[in-house]
């Protein structure tokens, strides 16, 4: 039975610190959910035990963290579901050739270079327990990651939704995330196939049979959601409940077959009807509860596994500042590359490429992963929320510097005119063609 | 095919194609790399029952181990949780099968007199077994606490997440 007292307590302390450093943020120019971030560290033993040990043993004590982590995982599954819901794979199919060159770039660059770092790192911080394929790729697959939903956030709060800039990263942060799971999957199952006495061969096909199921058939089950509001403006609280259910459903299939809860909410989401208004409304249903109370209790659990002191010494501190130079080089360079070479103006490029260097609450949903199936220890655990934290803390400031906001007017009216001027080209062929 | 397309394919090979080849070499190239053993987790402890408690030192070591000993790893460095009769938590080495830590001076010993954890790891044996002792360093008449570990079988967290 759960201390009721203890978990409110812990419930209050943790809205109210999330929401209060989430304020101080903003004042100075950061997203809310990154200060949000910031508080879920603090409440854990990397500032709030090492400073008040006592207060922290009695505010959550370890008997009442499954507790915490229970609720913070439904919170995870829902918001799953709403990154899977806003990616909508069409922005990348208008982006184009510099799209799909830019968003492969912004995984194989970090990834590779992941890989190569975990050569290094393999020996000094894991233990035979886990294979060296398992550690590189996963050390690839959560620095090549970047953080969809603070990304789109953002683009919103500097108005870059519409831009150029905007709907390129839109759809090349999709793209990563969609990759990053799979790859996440193949992990996962990899690994739990070592502790499973079911052959791995069993549950790949079972994942391709449950993605075709779920892409050819549910999906089309799934478009009556959208008529339904299409003809009533609204969805009723029976048919909210009843996608809900499926959501939660899809997490079990996922989790039986042994992969994670997490990929089935995901899955449903991304299957999802995409038309904007419909969106929208599924978001603003299920958005206030989840950001407001059940991810911040997802930072404080965070938090609490994450403990800096653990990085001791100029060694461990140098390995945490490779892992940050090494994701940084690999996704901010790689993309950048790409998106000039693509034919993007150098800065415009280097403005894309601090966009996907955003990794922020996405990397902390895998690292979690990462440390429940043990293939990474808590003190690489530490290290790696630390480049999030970094990662996402840089975007902002890293973003005004290189992308003032005048030169992206300018270029936003540039790109305007480029494609007002090449509609009415278009226009004038159709109309000479029909004469 | 027109020039844009042959471009793109070019830059694709050489940005994607070609690291993902580099990435299929690392991950051969890793398979040869040695991790240190993996001891992180609940061990159950057994310390022998004939340890002199002569002197108030020895009092101090036979009081920091109980039934477990919880250790977390990360590669070489390790952190130990000795589940006395105080919780103490101690910072330790790997070298190999040999495992090292300072438990620093205990109440009883002085300060010239730190507390020394040594053991050695059994890789083969399955469930994993641990033997070694603590001992005073500069106490000639001190005797030392041995013990022997078994590691518990470890629970494969992923499904509670």
């Amino acid at each position: 039975m759960p201390n009721l007292f203890i978990l409110t307590l812990q419930l209050a302390l943790v809205l109210a610190v999330c929401r209060a450093v989430g304020w101080l943020f903003q004042k100075i120019g950061q997203p809310k959910v990154v200060g949000e971030m910031f508080a879920g560290i603090a409440l854990g033993p990397s500032l709030l035990g090492w400073i008040a040990p006592h207060a922290a043993a009695y505010l959550f004590p370890p008997s009442s963290l499954g507790f915490l982590n229970a609720l913070s995982q439904v919170g995870v599954v829902v918001f799953m579901f709403l990154v899977g819901l806003g990616i909508n794979p069409k922005e990348l199919q208008k982006e184009g050739h510099a799209a799909v060159l830019t968003s492969h770039v912004s995984i194989t660059a970090p990834f590779v270079l992941a890989a190569f770092l975990s050569l290094y790192l393999y020996p000094r911080l894991s233990d035979d327990s886990v294979h060296f394929t398992s550690f590189a790729l996963f050390m690839g697959a959560a620095m090549s990651i970047t953080a969809f939903p603070v990304l789109a956030r953002i683009l919103d709060e500097r108005n870059m939704l519409g831009s150029r800039l905007g709907t390129v990263a839109i759809a090349c942060a999709a793209v990563d995330d969609v990759t990053g799971w799979c790859i996440l999957a193949y992990i996962v199952v990899l690994i739990r196939a070592q502790h499973s006495s079911t052959s791995i061969w069993w549950t790949i096909g079972g994942i391709l049979v449950f993605g075709l199921a779920m892409i050819h058939g549910v999906r089309r089950l799934l478009r009556g959601f959208e008529r339904v509001y299409r003809a009533k403006g609204a969805i009723s609280e029976n048919l909210m409940a009843l996608m809900l259910l499926l959501v939660l459903a899809s997490s079990l299939f996922t989790e039986y077959l042994g992969i994670h809860l997490l990929f089935g909410a995901f899955l449903m989401g991304a299957i999802m009807p995409k038309e904007q208004k419909f969106v929208r409304y599924v978001l603003d249903r299920f958005e206030t509860i989840t950001i407001t109370l059940l991810l911040p209790l997802f930072f404080a659990f965070t938090g609490l596994r994450t403990n800096i002191a653990a990085v001791k010494g100029p060694e461990m501190w140098m390995y945490c500042g490779l892992i940050i130079l090494v994701a940084t080089m690999g996704k901010l360079g790689g993309s950048t590359l790409a998106a000039w070479l693509s034919g993007m103006p150098l800065r415009e490029a280097a403005g894309l490429g601090t966009l996907m260097n955003t990794r922020g609450l996405m990397e902390l949903v895998i690292l979690n992963i990462g440390l429940d199936i043990g293939v990474i220890s808590p003190t690489l655990f530490s290290m790696m929320v630390m480049m999030a934290l970094c990662t996402t803390f840089m975007t902002t400031p890293a973003l005004a510097l290189i992308c003032p906001n005048h030169v992206l007017q300018g270029s936003a009216d540039k790109a305007e005119a480029e494609r007002v001027g090449a509609a009415s080209m278009h226009l004038q062929n159709g109309e000479g063609a029909a004469a | 095919m027109s020039t844009t397309n042959r471009r793109f394919i070019i830059a694709y090979i050489l940005l994607v194609g070609v690291p993902l080849l580099g990435l299929g070499g690392v991950l051969k190239a890793g398979r040869h790399l040695r991790a240190p053993i993996s001891i992180d987790g609940t061990w159950k402890v057994e310390t022998r029952a004939n340890h002199a408690a002569a002197q108030p030192c020895d009092q101090a070591i036979a009081s920091l181990l109980n039934s477990s000993l919880v250790v977390s790893q990360s590669g070489k460095a390790l952190e130990l949780t000795l589940n006395g009769t105080s919780k103490t938590t101690v910072a330790a080495e790997l070298d190999g099968s040999e495992l090292r830590a300072s438990v620093g001076a205990r109440a009883g010993c002085s300060a010239e007199q730190p507390v020394m954890l040594m053991a050695s790891i059994d890789p083969k044996a399955e469930p994993k077994s641990l033997t070694g002792s603590f001992s005073v360093a500069n106490c000639a008449s001190c005797s030392p606490l041995e013990f022997r570990a078994v590691r518990q079988v470890k629970v494969q967290s992923g499904g509670e997440h």
